[in-house]
């Protein structure tokens, strides 16, 4: 009756490393890249890598918040049109209100967070369906956002805006990665030193018995769905300085991607347990996937299939291990 | 002599840990209403679930034979098919649809997939027209309030035409007045032959309806007699005779420092819009006290500690006065600042957090208290969890097992050392032993005996008659929404206690 602890499995760093969640994702991941390497050695190239890491950055700058989000058993499919929310005010302001470029981000964020209020007020405070608003608000927002553009990409930036998602140091070292492994960390530490970290996995393991010990449930809540969209907006800036241009839809899908990527690395959704290191190497297992089909030239059709599967099986593992976990 | 319609033989039920039925046997005759009656854990559901083939053959032992022949029933229908009906507690109404759609559900009238709207409404029309219920059948049921959806659910299985009716507490949610359209529907029933086994606690109405009337205790049949043959003392003492057991402390730590009191208090009723469930009751605790409060299930003694810890606020109105200064309640965070831990009565609910470790659980409600302001200091949390642990005597491998792996004992430790770790001055405690071995019992009895020696005083609802007795130095009783009784020391005794709860 009594589960094997981490530490009774084998006393040694090495055995306690591979115990922990991570290695499930860990794994696919080396293997994948050791079969689209030996498909095509330019796999390695510092660019390509470079490229990939970029990728991911730009997933994990919102998966990385999102995480604690799912952890608390919340759920958000309106990250994708923030996104693109966040590209387009920042854009907007620069364009065509002449703000500099710091007010712009700060703009974008604004509206991050006006979003993330409104989301919360519905969810948390109203108590509706956390899947069914937040797809709701992303059609809205989507809408409004298709509105205000007339569809039309937003372009005209300053030279210095490049930086942001463009610019690199040391050659290849991109600054958005920069920016998302500084997120991620601050986000873990949240996560597994603070109070606060500690009471996102209480709401998510038990909303009463956190509650009944005093944690604010509802406050909780309501910050971190109000981080998660302001970190959505700021994707969407980043997106916008790389691509040189704010489209209306940049952000439109990634939600789904976004959010398997969160679960590959091991977060449940029904909330109480995930990290966010298994969130980063499930947002660089997609950047692989999407790059190894590319390297391997499969076409792109391809990429949903994958992506499908992957979710599917990582979902099995899931009830795997959390039922080789539970007692009879 | 009137004939046997039905009769269980020799039926026993064993769960993990507790023989619930023991060689119970029951006969039921034709036209007769049968009473029933016993204590919270007598046995009284599990025997109709095994009437009503919610546990089919095979899941306990002994024969039920209908009309002298022995039946198997492996489902509910095949119970129906016999012409058994329940009528629960839990009325199971679909809200949303018609009260005609409810009170012929699965039966609608018709030929194969049409309904037949007119005799769907006539025939409702009848059966409410029995049940002095002045409703429109076309009507939704969500709206409705307790006692009609009650007096419905009667009138579902009175449509099916049983010949063996079998009512759970019938009454609860009812107004006088409908207890006695209850009783007329009762008597029509029984004059046209149908006979009924009637499950309650409220003895006056065993004697207003029934013919016989059965006592179990402890999973076996106490007696069976006619109603007019037993005085109502009687059927008291052999619902709660019990023996006694010897795992209390004798320690008795109360002092006459009154440490809290709490005046006027009044709580909505969880179930039924409009009724308070708890009627401007006031009382006091004394420090090192272990206040006890008895009645039955539903009474309202959880609702009155969920309200001083705030965890219901929500039409609550009390005026709560710890050591002497009032202190208004809004949220648990308000209560634990005002000394108060709350050891709620299902830990799985709302007591632990199964997937954490034996650690983040108990310092969950003490984490601002832990030095730094948002940083957790693990150094402080595992020193202190871990004298906690060591002073509980928690069986677990270490501070980071996960705590569904512990046994309930084990688990409820958990739960009483994350509110020691606060210092509370009063601790409220929900059924304490519940679903606990007596090993352990014995232990937190003994634990609840050190908090008070220590100055904290202890508020304690129970339905273990036992453990209430031997555990409180003072117990008020609950029933009806009022306190029906205060018992000190050895006036505390299961007659008294039975008694005011009933009341």
């Amino acid at each position: 009756m009594m589960e094997k602890t981490m530490n009774q499995k084998g006393n040694g760093v090495l055995a306690r490393l591979f115990n922990r969640n991570e290695v499930g994702t860990l794994l696919p991941l080396l293997l994948l890249c050791v079969i689209v390497g030996s498909v095509n050695k330019d796999f390695f190239a510092a660019g390509n890598l470079a490229d990939m890491l970029r990728t991911t950055s730009f997933s994990f700058l919102i998966a990385a918040p999102l995480t604690c989000l799912m952890i608390t058993g919340g759920i958000d499919m309106s990250i994708g049109a923030v996104t693109s929310l966040g590209g387009v005010i920042c854009a907007s302001s620069m364009v065509n209100y002449g703000a500099p470029i710091w007010v712009a981000i700060l703009m974008a964020m604004v509206a991050g967070a006006i979003v993330g209020i409104i989301k919360a007020l519905m969810v948390v405070k109203a108590k509706l369906p956390g899947f069914i608003i937040t797809l709701g608000l992303m059609y809205v927002v989507n809408g409004a956002i298709l509105i205000y553009t007339q569809g039309l990409p937003i372009t005209g930036f300053d030279k210095a805006f490049k930086v942001l998602g463009q610019g690199h140091v040391f050659g290849i070292i991109y600054w958005t990665i920069i920016v998302s492994i500084l997120v991620g960390v601050a986000f873990q530490i949240l996560l597994s030193t603070t109070k606060f970290g500690r009471s996102l996995h209480a709401v998510g393991g038990n909303e009463e018995t956190a509650k009944l010990a005093g944690i604010n449930v509802d406050r909780t809540r309501f910050i971190m769905n109000i981080v998660v969209s302001v970190f959505a907006a700021l994707c969407g800036v980043f997106m916008a300085s790389r691509f040189n241009s704010a489209q209306p839809s940049i952000g439109s899908g990634s939600e789904l991607t976004i959010m398997a990527a969160v679960i590959i690395g091991g977060t449940s959704m029904l909330g109480g347990t995930g990290t966010v290191t298994g969130t980063f190497l499930g947002c660089l297992l997609m950047a692989i996937i999407n790059n190894g089909l590319i390297m391997m030239h499969v076409t792109s059709f391809w990429t949903s299939f994958i992506f499908g599967t992957i979710l599917i099986i990582s979902l099995f593992i899931d009830k795997y291990r959390r039922s080789k976990n539970a007692v009879s | 002599m009137s004939q046997t319609v039905l009769e269980m033989r020799k039926v026993s039920k064993r769960f993990p840990g507790v023989l619930a039925l023991h060689n119970v046997n029951i006969e039921l005759r034709k036209g007769e209403i049968l009473g029933v009656c016993g204590e919270n854990g007598a046995g009284k559901t599990t025997l109709m679930k095994i009437l009503s083939g919610s546990y089919k053959h095979g899941e306990y032992d002994g024969d039920i034979l209908i009309d002298g022949k022995e039946v198997i029933f492996n489902s509910v229908s095949d119970a129906q098919a016999y012409g058994i009906e329940m009528v629960y507690q839990e009325m199971n109404m679909m809200l949303d649809a018609s009260v005609s759609e409810n009170l012929f559900v699965g039966k609608l009238p018709g030929k194969g997939v049409f309904v037949n709207s007119k005799e769907l409404h006539s025939r409702s029309k009848e059966l409410l027209r029995r049940a002095k219920l002045d409703i429109n059948p076309k009507m939704t049921v969500r709206p409705l309030n307790s006692g009609q959806m009650q007096l419905l659910s009667l009138m579902r299985a009175c449509a099916k035409n049983p010949k063996i009716f079998v009512l759970d507490e019938p009454t609860s949610a009812l107004t006088d007045q409908e207890v006695d359209t209850l009783m007329e529907i009762l008597e029509e029933l029984r004059a046209s032959g149908v006979s009924c086994i009637y499950i309650s606690h409220k003895l006056e109405e065993l004697y207003r309806i029934c013919n016989r009337v059965v006592v179990m205790r402890d999973g076996e049949v106490i007696s069976c007699r006619d109603i007019g043959d037993v005085e109502e003392q009687l059927l008291i003492e052999e619902m709660v005779g019990r023996k006694v057991e010897t795992l209390y402390p004798k320690q008795h730590h109360a002092t006459g420092e009154e440490v809290m009191r709490v005046e006027n208090l009044s709580v909505p009723h969880p179930n039924i819009k409009g009724k308070n469930i708890v009627e401007n009751i006031s009382f006091s605790l004394h420090k090192g006290e272990i206040l006890g409060i008895g009645g039955l299930v539903g009474a309202g003694r959880s609702e009155i500690l969920g309200a001083l810890f705030g965890q219901f606020t929500k039409g609550v109105k009390m005026a709560l006065y710890v050591k002497g200064k009032k202190v208004s309640v809004a949220s648990p965070k308000d209560a634990i600042g005002s000394g108060f831990g709350f050891v709620t009565e299902e830990r799985k609910a709302n007591g632990i957090i199964s997937i954490l470790s034996v650690r983040e659980n108990m310092s969950l409600a003490s984490l601002r208290n832990l030095p730094r302001r948002f940083f957790i200091d693990k150094k402080v949390e595992r020193q202190r969890t871990q004298g906690v642990f060591d002073r509980l005597a928690v069986k677990a491998p270490s501070l980071e097992t996960k705590l569904r792996t512990l046994s309930g004992g084990n688990q409820q430790k958990v739960v009483i050392g994350k509110w020691l770790l606060n210092n509370p001055d009063i601790l409220l405690v929900d059924e304490p032993t519940k679903g606990i071995d007596v090993g352990a019992k014995a232990e937190i009895y003994k634990l609840m005996g050190d908090i008070t020696s220590r100055g904290a005083s202890i508020i304690m609802v129970s339905s273990d008659m036992p453990e209430l007795i031997h555990m409180s130095d003072r117990c008020i009783v609950i029933s009806n929404g009022k306190i029906t009784g205060e018992f000190m020391g050895i006036e505390i005794t299961d007659s008294a206690v039975m008694k005011a709860a009933i009341k």
